[in-house]
């Protein structure tokens, strides 16, 4: 196949992308106007919804919030880079790591009832330590601002690869446009929204993935002969090199991404209680055709021959690469932008309600509980517009965020395993689980910048994971789950004090 | 346009219906919900997901193994993706469980 057949499809201006990204915008800010005025009365309903998210809003906004820019351009760009093995490890361990919630989340919904961030868990579960919380604090922080960095890179990328557009406006533009919205409503706007992006999601990527196989002479035959003629590997699921490249520290990443993320976490207790486990377990299966269907592109990059030169460098634009070349109505390429924007801004969207909850709940709360109502709402939302201008600076400045990247996977990687325990294992202590914290970064980590991924990554693990074990086994103590259900909700409580006080 | 385009697009359109259905009922109740709230009451959750969650991991990793079979298993993901929505449409339209002591509507 020959990629000299590929141009860019015409009447893709600048000011039609801006159009899109605005449009969108608007759209979703009416009907979070409307969702504000219909279902948010204060910071309660804002960061948890008043725990009423039901079975449907569930499904549709866990896999919202899940699939990231990420999601729907790098499971193209691992199948361009790696053929069907690409896709094999990017897509499995996906949808597993949501369905890996399920044990963690009944429990700690079972018995912290009232709970609203993770990092409070752990606040109640070690005795009020401010070290332990402090770190899950800090970890979920850092997580919450890789979430948005990542993309709104993600928005930009799509935006100036199909449009012309420079990246630094669209990345401002597309921030703008999420605050805007998620600034009214809250969490009730983040399900609302983040339920329908995944409709705008699927459907018309199902369509577009379809056209663009339609539109390349020879159709699906012929991109599978030329895939294979490429290289017979890249039909295979099969290649060790996926696997020790990326797949298994990729497979780590995304469980801790869930596990340690307190985007889930707020859904967790956000979510009506019978509802919990089912809604994880339907939202990871039903998230799974999403990168399969999308990472068809990849393999069209593969058969047209097309570089990372070709593309600017950055094989995430593969995707929107071959979308906007392959000779596509304007209409479809608009189509797959609207897809790839709404994944993008729901998980911005989705990304800055768990910041709101844990500015209200383990900053606020935490070290002034005295603030009133009032003041608390208002630094809530306030708190998302924060993250996401901290975030726009960040990616506006150039810098190479590996850092932060770097911190964000430590920190998450380390603290997966003894979260897990603190959450099944009564004999998790306070020194197993800050020690194993700590000493998996201050080992693990160089012992991952020296030795690679893998193998820096397994260690992470299992020095965390040892650490709390040999503590555990060390101490007496054990915790009673079930005393979780005598914690509070400061919150709701605040605010029904200030019902109740004028009649008085 | 192929047959398999033209079954996507039609297939597409009967599952962006049956989300956009389900969606707006949902809605309905969780307005209704919020002007009535009723308490939540003691629940019990006893579903076991394990062989489901078995059943999702392997069929994804074999419908991605058989792309690389036959080239006809390259349209598997967009009609995939067409169930994701047609299924969140179908958990509005199952709707919640009631709690065993919530009190009755």
């Amino acid at each position: 196949m020959d990629k000299s057949v590929l141009a860019l499809t015409n009447g893709l201006s600048p000011a039609l992308g801006f159009a899109i990204m605005i449009g969108l915008g608007i759209f979703l800010l009416a009907l979070s106007f409307a969702i504000k005025t219909a279902l948010v009365r204060n910071t309660h309903d804002f960061i948890i919804a008043d725990r009423k998210v039901g079975f449907g809003f569930g499904v549709g906004s866990v896999i919202a919030v899940w699939t990231w820019a990420m999601a729907v351009m790098m499971s193209s760009a691992m199948t361009y880079q790696w053929g069907l093995s690409g896709l094999f490890w990017f897509v499995v361990p996906n949808g597993f790591a949501v369905i890996a919630m399920i044990p963690f989340a009944r429990i700690l919904r079972r018995n912290m009832p009232q709970g609203y961030t993770i990092s409070e868990f752990v606040k109640y579960r070690f005795a009020h330590s401010k070290v332990a919380s402090g770190i899950v604090t800090l970890t979920m922080i850092f997580g919450i601002l890789l979430e948005i960095l990542i993309n709104l890179k993600g928005t930009s990328v799509v935006i100036s690869t199909v449009f012309s557009v420079d990246w630094k406006v669209a990345a401002i533009v597309g921030i703008v446009c999420v605050l805007t919205y998620s600034y009214f409503g809250g969490l009730w706007t983040s399900v609302m929204t983040g339920t329908l992006n995944t409709l705008m999601v699927t459907v018309p990527a199902a369509i577009v993935v379809a056209a663009v196989y339609d539109h390349v002479h020879g159709g699906a035959p012929a991109v599978f002969d030329a895939v294979a003629a490429a290289n017979p590997r890249n039909l295979s699921v099969l290649r060790p090199d996926a696997a020790a490249g990326f797949g298994i520290t990729l497979a780590f990443g995304l469980l801790a991404a869930t596990v340690a993320d307190q985007t889930f976490w707020q859904k967790v207790w956000a979510i009506r209680g019978p509802e919990v486990a089912r809604t994880f377990f339907w939202a990871g299966a039903l998230f799974y055709p999403i990168p399969i269907c999308l990472g068809m592109l990849g393999l069209v990059g593969i058969a047209f021959g097309i570089t990372a030169t070709d593309i600017g460098g950055d094989i995430a634009a593969i995707g929107p690469y071959v979308v906007s070349h392959v000779g596509l109505p304007v209409a479809l390429v608009i189509l797959y932008v609207l897809s790839i924007l709404a994944a993008c801004y729901s998980t911005i969207d989705g990304a800055s309600a768990a910041l709101s909850s844990v500015v209200a709940v383990d900053i606020v709360k935490r070290y002034w509980p005295a603030t009133n109502e009032g003041p608390l709402f208002v630094i809530t939302k306030l708190s998302m517009l924060g993250g996401g201008v901290v975030a726009t600076l960040i990616v506006l400045s150039g810098v190479d965020f590996t850092t932060l990247v770097l911190t964000t996977y430590a920190l998450k990687t380390s603290i997966l395993l003894p979260l897990v325990l603190a959450i099944l294992w009564p004999r998790t202590n306070t020194i197993g689980f800050v020690g194993g914290v700590a000493l998996a970064i201050l080992i693990g980590m160089p012992i991952y910048e020296t030795q690679g991924e893998l193998i820096g990554t397994l260690s992470i693990v299992v020095i965390s994971g040892m650490t709390v074990l040999i503590a555990g086994h060390a101490g007496s103590a054990r915790f009673d789950i079930a005393s979780l259900r005598r914690v509070g909700d400061d919150i709701a409580a605040q605010q029904t004090a200030v019902i109740v006080q004028p009649a008085e | 346009m192929s047959i398999a385009f033209t079954l996507i697009v039609t297939l597409g359109l009967l599952g962006a219906a049956t989300f956009l259905i389900g969606f707006s009922k949902g809605v309905g109740e969780a307005v209704r919900e919020y002007r009535n709230p009723q308490p939540e009451g003691a629940w019990i959750d006893e579903g076991h997901y394990g062989v489901g969650a078995l059943f999702a991991v392997v069929a994804s990793a074999v419908v991605i193994a058989l792309v690389g079979v036959a080239p006809a298993w390259i349209y598997a993901g967009p009609l995939l993706a067409i169930v994701t929505a047609t299924g969140v449409g179908v958990a509005f339209l199952m709707g919640n469980r009631r709690s065993p002591t919530a009190p009755k509507a």
